[in-house]
Formats: C-alpha cells, sequence, structure tokens
C-alpha cells in the first residue's frame, strides 16, 4: 500500500528498496534522486508515488539490467573519472539520459542546461560534461537498436 | 624514475576500483541500510544559541507509542570529550552552546514515534546573551561560552584565556625595523565567512549492541578507526569489542572525520537490543555541521623599491564555535601559511582561536588553508600594485628556493615554487591582452604531506584472487579505491580489477588515521606497498623453487610469475598459493617518518611548525565581472600542483579539478549565516553550491618533484588545490574591475560595492 502523501523516493528506496536513488535534501534541490517518468527527469523526492501510477518510472537499476553490461552513460562516466563519492551519480546519469533521449546530440551548454540542477562537491563537473558528450553518439546507437540488442541477449 | 612491473603501473591512469558499483547504483551507503528490526532515532535539539538547562524531564516522552530507548544527560557517562580541551559533553549538562545542539535521542518504532517522542521531552531552559561574532566574544566583560574554562584539562601547547581557546605564534627578525626600512607599506584586513564541507550524502549511523557486550557501528566516516577508539573510550567498552564497519561515504571533505549521527545512534543501542537507525535530513545535517572556520586578518607589510619583501605582520581570529573540537589545526596552519612560500626576513604571524555560541568548526578541506591564502595572496598583490611591479614577476622575485629556510627555520628542499608560478601563468595566458571587464590573477602557497599510522594485509588466494585490508576509508577521493590498488598491482604483477578491496572495517585489524591532512596514500599507499612488497618477495621465492630459475631472472606479470623472456616457462600467482597450501600475506605499518627540524625559539604554543614532504601549488584564474552589478563569471582555472609523483594521475586530476570549483564556491558564493537564532541556512537553496553552470574549464597541471618521504616520492595531493583559486580569482576580479572586496565570499553585491567604493573614492 502507498500511502497518498508518500513520495515516489520513499516508495522506491524504503517500499521497493531500490536503494540506488540517493536522498540528499528532500526539497528538490541536489537532484540526487533524480529518476525518469515517461523519459523525462523528476526529482522523485519531489513527486507524488500515486502520480506515477501507470506510467513508466526508470531508475539507475533499470538501467543496466543486464549483468555486468553497462550502459554507455555509465561507461562514459567511469571513463572519463565523472565519479568520486559516487552519491551524486544515479542521479546525475538520469538526468544526463533524459536529456539524450529528448537531445540526441547536444552541445555543452545544452548539457550543462540539463545537469543544471544536480550539484556534485567532488569532480568540478568537466569530467561529468566530458563523460555525456562522449556517451552521446553512442546512446543514439543504442537507442537505434535496441530490438537487436534485446534479441542477441536472448539468444 | 619508480621501478615498473607487471601489468598495471603505479603512473598509469586507473578508473577507481568503485566506480561501477557506482554508476550502477550498487555502491552502499549508510542510509541503503535497512536491517528490518531496527528502531528509529530523532534528536532534540536546543533551539537556543546559549541557554541554561534548567530541568531536563523525560517521563511523558518514555510513555509515548513505540520509544524504546532515550538517551540524555541523565543516563550517559559524564565523560569530557578530549579534543585538547576538554571543554565538551556527549549531551549538555547546565548549558546549550549553540542552535541545535543535541539534548536528548530518542528510538522508537518509526520515525514518526520517535520525532513525536523529542517534542515531549520537557527541556526548562533560561535563555542567556549569546555570543555571535568574535567581536562579541572578545570584548571587556563579554559573556562566558565557558564559565568553567579555568578548569578544564587541557593539552601542551593549548591557551586558553576566557573566550579564546588556542592562540599560537610564528617571530623572526624585527618586523617594525624592517618596516621602517620598507619603500612602501601596506595594510589589508579581511573577513572570512564560515562555510560548509557540502558533501551531499546527510549524515547517518546504525548501531547494534552485540550479545557479548560489544557494539556493531555501520558509518560513513573518514576516520572509522579513531571513532572507535574514542566511542569505546566514552562508554567504556573493549575496543576490540566495538566494531565500526564503513560504508561507502558520499563525500567527506573534512565533514565526517568527527562522529555525529554514530554517538546518537550508540548510546541508543547500548540501551536497547535491536539495531538503531539515525538518517539526519539535510536540516538536522546543516544543524549538525562542522563548518570552516569563519574570521578575520589583518596584513602589513612592507617591500624594497627593488620589490623585495622586507617584513610582513598579519593576525588571525577564527570562530570556532562553542566548543574546540577539531578546530585547533586552522589556527596552527594559517600562521605556516601566512608568509609562505616567499623569502620574508622578518615576520610576526600569530592566529587566535575563539569560542561563539555557533556550530562546532571542523578541519574542512584544507582547515585555514582557503582563508589564510585568500587574505595572504590578495595583500600581496595589493603591495605590488603598490610598487608597480606585476604580481607574477613580485611573487617570482620572492619565492622560496632550495635551501631557503621556513619562518619556523626549517630548511627546505625540492621547492617548487617557480615552476608552479611559471606553469599557472602559462597556461592561463598571463601576458595575453584582453577585452574590458576582464581580468586574471595568480595565487600560489604550500601544503604538507601528513604521515598517519596505517596498516594493511594483502593476500593472494588459491583462486588468484588478490584481497587486500585497509583500514583507510574510501570517502570519495579515490586514494583507497584507486592508488591503493594500483600500488599492489603495480608490485604484484596483476590486473587491478582483479583485487578484492576491504576498506575502513575496524574487523579487519589493519588500524588507520583515516582520511584527512591529504594523508591517505600518503599513509596508507606505504603500509599497502610494504604489504605488496612482503607478497611479492615470498611469491617470488616459491616461484624459483617451482621454475626452478633464479630470482633475479623471474618477473611477476599478468598474474603469473615467468621467467623473463620465456612466457610459456611460468605459474600462475594463485597456483603458488595452492601449492603452499595457504594464502600467501603480507602485512605491511607505515614507518615512522619524523617531521623535519625547525627552531623552536621562533615559535609560541605551535605544535605544527614544521611540515613533512612539503608541497606548492600555484592557482591562476581568469574572469570577467560586470561592474554594474557585481557580478563575476570564472572563465577558467589553472592549477599547477607539485605533487611529488602521480600514483595514479587519473585520481590527481580529479582532485584539482574538484579542488578548483569547491575553491570557487568559498570564493564566490558560499556563506554559511548566523541569525539571533542560530544557523540560518542549512538547506542547499539557501546554501549555494557551485552547479555545473558556475563551474569554469579547469585546468590540472601536474608537477613532479619527487620528495624522498612519501611512497614512491609522491607528496599529500587532496586539500592543496583548494587553497590557492578563490585568491586567484580575487587577483583577478582586482585586475578586471579595479577593484575587489576583501571578504569572502566575493558576492555580486560585495563586488559591486567595492567597485563603486573606488570609483567614488577617486571623483
Amino acid at each position: 500500500m502507498v500511502e497518498p502523501q508518500s513520495s515516489l523516493l520513499s516508495v522506491l528506496r524504503d517500499h521497493l528498496k531500490l536503494t540506488g536513488t540517493k536522498e540528499g535534501c528532500s526539497t528538490g534541490y541536489c537532484g540526487a534522486c533524480t529518476v525518469l517518468v515517461d523519459g523525462e527527469p523528476v526529482n522523485a523526492c519531489l513527486f507524488f508515488a500515486v502520480d506515477a501510477d501507470h506510467r513508466s518510472v526508470t531508475t539507475i537499476e533499470g538501467l543496466s539490467p543486464e549483468r555486468g553490461e553497462l550502459h554507455p552513460l555509465q561507461s562514459a562516466f567511469i571513463e572519463s573519472g565523472g565519479l568520486q563519492c559516487g552519491f551524486c551519480t544515479p542521479g546525475m546519469i538520469m538526468s544526463a539520459l533524459g536529456l539524450l533521449l529528448a537531445h540526441p546530440a547536444p552541445d555543452e551548454a545544452a548539457v550543462r542546461e540539463a545537469l543544471a540542477g544536480n550539484l556534485c562537491r567532488c569532480t568540478g563537473y568537466q569530467s561529468i560534461v566530458a563523460g555525456v558528450l562522449e556517451a552521446a553518439p553512442k546512446v543514439r546507437g543504442a537507442d537505434a537498436a535496441p530490438a537487436r540488442k534485446r534479441a542477441r541477449s536472448r539468444a | 624514475m619508480p621501478e615498473r612491473s607487471g601489468s598495471a603501473t603505479i603512473g598509469s591512469k586507473l578508473p577507481r576500483l568503485d566506480s561501477p558499483a557506482k554508476a550502477q547504483g550498487q555502491a552502499v551507503y549508510v542510509a541503503d541500510l535497512q536491517p528490518q528490526d531496527a528502531l528509529a532515532a530523532a534528536l532534540l535539539r536546543s533551539p537556543h544559541p546559549f541557554a541554561r538547562i534548567v530541568s531536563i524531564d523525560i517521563g511523558d516522552a518514555k510513555q509515548m507509542p513505540g520509544v524504546r530507548a532515550i538517551a540524555y544527560s541523565g543516563n550517559t557517562p559524564a565523560k569530557s570529550l578530549d579534543f585538547g580541551i576538554k571543554d565538551q559533553l556527549l549531551f549538555p549538562r547546565d548549558l546549550v552552546r549553540y542552535a541545535g545542539e543535541p539534548v536528548a535521542a530518542i528510538a522508537a518504532e518509526t520515525e514518526d514515534q520517535a520525532r513525536a517522542a523529542a517534542t515531549a521531552v520537557k527541556v526548562a531552559y533560561e535563555p542567556l546573551a549569546p555570543v555571535l561574532s568574535i567581536e562579541e566574544a572578545l570584548a571587556p566583560g563579554a559573556p562566558l561560552v565557558h564559565p568553567d574554562w579555568q578548569s578544564y584539562e587541557k593539552g601542551a601547547n593549548r591557551v586558553t584565556d576566557r573566550n579564546i581557546c588556542g592562540l599560537n605564534r610564528i617571530r623572526r627578525g624585527d618586523v617594525t625595523a624592517a618596516l621602517a626600512r620598507a619603500d612602501a607599506v601596506v595594510e589589508s584586513s579581511f573577513i572570512f565567512s564560515a562555510g560548509a564541507p557540502g558533501y551531499l550524502e546527510p549524515r547517518a549511523a546504525i548501531a547494534l549492541r552485540e550479545p557479548d557486550g560489544g557494539l556493531t557501528v555501520w558509518c560513513g566516516s573518514q576516520s572509522p578507526y579513531g571513532n572507535r577508539d574514542d566511542l569505546a573510550d566514552f562508554f567504556g567498552l573493549d575496543p576490540q569489542r566495538v566494531r565500526f564497519i564503513n560504508q561507502f561515504v558520499g563525500g567527506g571533505f573534512g565533514g565526517k572525520i568527527l562522529m555525529a549521527a554514530e554517538w546518537y545512534a550508540a548510546a541508543l543501542a547500548l540501551q536497547c537490543d535491536r539495531p538503531v537507525r539515525l538518517v539526519f535530513s539535510r536540516h538536522e545535517d546543516g544543524l549538525n555541521l562542522f563548518p570552516r572556520h569563519g574570521g578575520k586578518a589583518t596584513f602589513r607589510s612592507g617591500a624594497s623599491k627593488e620589490g623585495r619583501l622586507l617584513g610582513m605582520e598579519a593576525a588571525f581570529f577564527f570562530d570556532t564555535g562553542a566548543y574546540v573540537g577539531y578546530g585547533a589545526g586552522t589556527a596552527l596552519i594559517a600562521t605556516m601559511l601566512a608568509s609562505a612560500p616567499y623569502r620574508i626576513p622578518a615576520v610576526d604571524l600569530s592566529a587566535t582561536l575563539v569560542y561563539t555560541n555557533k556550530q562546532v568548526a571542523g578541519s574542512v578541506r584544507a582547515p585555514g588553508g582557503p582563508q589564510a591564502t585568500f587574505a595572504k595572496e590578495l595583500h600581496i598583490d595589493e603591495l605590488a600594485l603598490a610598487l608597480g611591479m606585476d604580481p607574477l614577476e613580485f611573487r617570482l622575485r620572492n619565492a622560496w628556493q632550495d635551501g631557503d629556510r621556513s619562518p619556523t627555520g626549517q630548511l627546505l628542499e625540492g621547492v617548487r615554487v617557480k615552476e608552479t608560478l611559471e606553469e599557472a601563468a602559462r597556461a592561463i595566458g598571463w601576458e595575453a591582452r584582453r577585452a574590458p571587464g576582464r581580468g586574471v590573477g595568480i595565487a600560489c602557497s604550500w601544503w604538507f604531506s601528513a604521515c598517519g599510522r596505517s596498516e594493511a594485509r594483502v593476500e593472494v588466494r588459491d583462486d588468484g584472487s588478490v584481497h587486500v585490508h585497509s583500514g583507510n576509508p574510501e570517502v570519495g577521493t579515490g586514494s583507497a579505491a584507486g592508488a591503493l590498488p594500483l600500488i599492489v598491482a603495480d608490485r604484484l604483477g596483476i590486473d587491478p580489477t582483479a583485487i578484492v578491496l576491504t576498506l575502513g572495517d575496524t574487523a579487519t585489524q589493519t588500524y588507520d588515521g583515516g582520511v584527512g591532512g591529504s594523508a591517505s596514500t600518503f599513509s596508507a599507499g606505504q603500509a599497502v606497498k610494504a604489504a605488496a612488497e612482503d607478497v611479492r618477495r615470498q611469491l617470488l621465492e616459491r616461484a624459483e623453487e617451482a621454475l626452478e630459475a633464479r630470482r633475479d631472472d623471474i618477473e611477476l606479470r599478468e598474474g603469473r610469475a615467468q621467467v623473463r623472456g620465456a612466457a610459456d616457462h611460468g605459474i600462475p600467482i594463485g597456483e603458488l598459493a595452492a601449492q603452499a597450501g595457504t594464502p600467501i600475506a603480507g602485512r605491511g605499518v607505515t614507518e615512522e617518518i619524523s617531521d623535519p627540524e625547525f627552531d623552536a625559539s621562533l615559535v609560541q604554543s605551535h605544535d605544527f611548525a614544521s611540515w613533512l614532504a612539503p608541497s606548492f601549488v600555484t592557482s591562476a584564474a581568469e574572469v570577467e565581472v560586470d561592474a554594474s552589478t557585481g557580478r563575476v563569471v570564472v572563465h577558467k582555472i589553472a592549477t599547477a600542483q607539485d605533487v611529488g609523483f602521480a600514483v595514479n594521475p587519473a585520481g590527481v586530476v580529479g582532485q584539482i579539478e574538484g579542488g578548483a570549483v569547491q575553491a570557487l564556491g568559498y570564493g564566490l558564493c558560499e556563506e554559511l549565516q548566523f541569525g539571533p537564532a542560530g544557523i540560518i541556512n542549512t538547506g542547499f537553496h539557501d546554501y549555494l553550491l557551485p552547479t555545473i553552470i558556475d563551474a569554469p574549464k579547469v585546468e590540472a597541471i601536474m608537477v613532479e618533484s619527487p620528495s624522498g618521504a612519501g611512497p614512491f616520492g609522491m607528496k599529500g595531493v587532496g586539500e592543496p588545490p583548494v587553497t590557492t583559486p578563490a585568491a586567484a580569482i580575487g587577483n583577478a576580479i582586482r585586475n578586471a574591475a579595479g577593484a575587489v572586496p576583501y571578504t569572502v565570499p566575493m558576492t555580486p553585491e560585495r563586488v559591486w560595492r567595492a567597485v563603486k567604493d573606488r570609483r567614488d573614492s577617486r571623483i
């Protein structure tokens, strides 16, 4: 049972035990709890769980469902050094994915604009921007061939 | 060049081992642990900055639904915590000394029940006039934050006098005479606001009393072993039965060295037989913060018309809040930075630590560094401008060189001030002509490498896996998850991703002093290196027999011991462990390295007067200032840092880039504000961390001059890059707009006022 006042964040973390989504401030300012609802990034701490009824919610756990296989954004963050303490990382990656789904070939300014609601205290952001720009073409490729990829993984 | 071997070598770029888990949301932080039978905890905090506690009554609260334990002054030890001055109790008894100070902790079945019960604890207060600034604290007849200050036990070198809880001084030569001889003398006064560490993960802890009388604490700490010892000592427990299990830490920056949530979860857990889980909200974390010290400083220096510095006076005052905590380091470091890295024949440098009724200031990343460097480097620019000299040229002319002595008489070797100045200046384009409204600034400094006790264990098992135990926790810096495995991989010739790391779990019996003082790779790296070399020696010994070859002809490479030049004549190292019938294990410990010598006659009450393996750092910044609004846009920061030797360059670059943006926040937008009722801005909506939009391009330049003391010649890396950028930005603002506020943060309003005042004064 989900209480009417429950946030999507508390349902994810406390009820479903999907703790990959982080709670940094619970007031919508740090972005650590960013998830996608119908492909759009939202702060799960400010989003009523009941409003997610019959909608698609994607969390960091849903990004690389097949064990060991990383999403291009995850690989790019690792390679570029776009994470240190890792606490902002799930939200940062989900915001970046939201951007790439809407704008598959963003420039640097668009990346910065899209991630302006996600705080990171460790990296200085430069490596995060580099990671998103690096991942963009690969995410485009992955989107173009989801069916093929699924077929391959079944085989 | 250090010896290189095997598949992954020190000095190559290694993505941190924890990054796949972090990128997938699988890294577990304390608040991610949700034991099924856990009780939830809440704290009752003082609403007053300063008040007498008349009475505390927990009677009603105990009867509230779901309540299982209440901890407060009435049922916890009356012992003082020991941070050099025994001025703090776990729960206050007679006086509360800051708004937000925990007075009681409650454990209940649900968080709502715990919070409800907290409001039912009846505390009768008699509010007192609080001391909210350094000026108020030092005014004649000021109320005493600690009326009993004279009765406190304290360590050597701790100076106390009413609201003063620290005072140190460095004096060399005759400053008055030197300034009288000078062709130019300038005096400048600075104000530093207090700042937050700014980690994204609010503090949390889970504690469970064990049937054997011990205690297990799940924490996210920078210093699990130190915390364990403090906690065991306070509650009278056997430290060997107290286990701290560190989880991933969502950033520390010095704010998670001392315990907060751990104390209260433990105090409650000792009263029940279920786990007690305490997770701070962002607001509560703000109330329980260990901020960067606010304060002020006055500098007066003189130079000859040829541009030689002759004398300098500097006096710092730091607001350390309600208790001394880890505040002393800030004042000690400030005097060490005040005149560095310059040759100045006569100096008089002092720093005073002052109690106020505010949150307890701590050792935020490079404690004292950004403050002292901001004041000193803006002051140096002011003197250069008074002499009509280029600020870079002025610095180069006065910079330390090999063989110079520090103000405390330490002999300086491997000095790289000049190189870092030149590299940063080149990267920013110092000589380039710039459009109106644009400017450049430069700032340099020095820092230390701290060597704390650290132990490590490295073990090769028969399946070929390599297990590394280090007490050093991974808080995000990449020392433990990047540099340490790289060192092991280098020594054993293995792929670092084959390493299984166990970090910061006191059950592994590998003591470590924790993350602080840029000590992690410097200290834990030494221990891990020694342990790995012990294993390496044993592997080669066994391989000699197994391969019937001379040891000198055997190399460890790609997980195998093999005869050099004959890749097919080898054996997997796991096989060597299997033949041994037991894992091949080695232990390592840091060697005692004595601090460099200094001249004790030059210092007063100073126990950090010489610095091990000092490093040198320069930042240069390019900014654009809109004089009509005071808005500052930082286009670029270039930081050139002497790192000794970069064990993992990927990690070093991450520290320099991240440090630059933290420092930008310190310089331009971060300011803890205090009103009559205490701290005002505890959230990310009113305490402004730099966002990705504010962050400039950062160029990280590594200058390598091996230290002789650190493993592979490295020096401490984490703190220096946060010390210089704010000062470089300040000097760039003056270069662009003709004026700069001598207050950090340099907010648009302050910049606008500084520029306007300068224009007005010219009319």
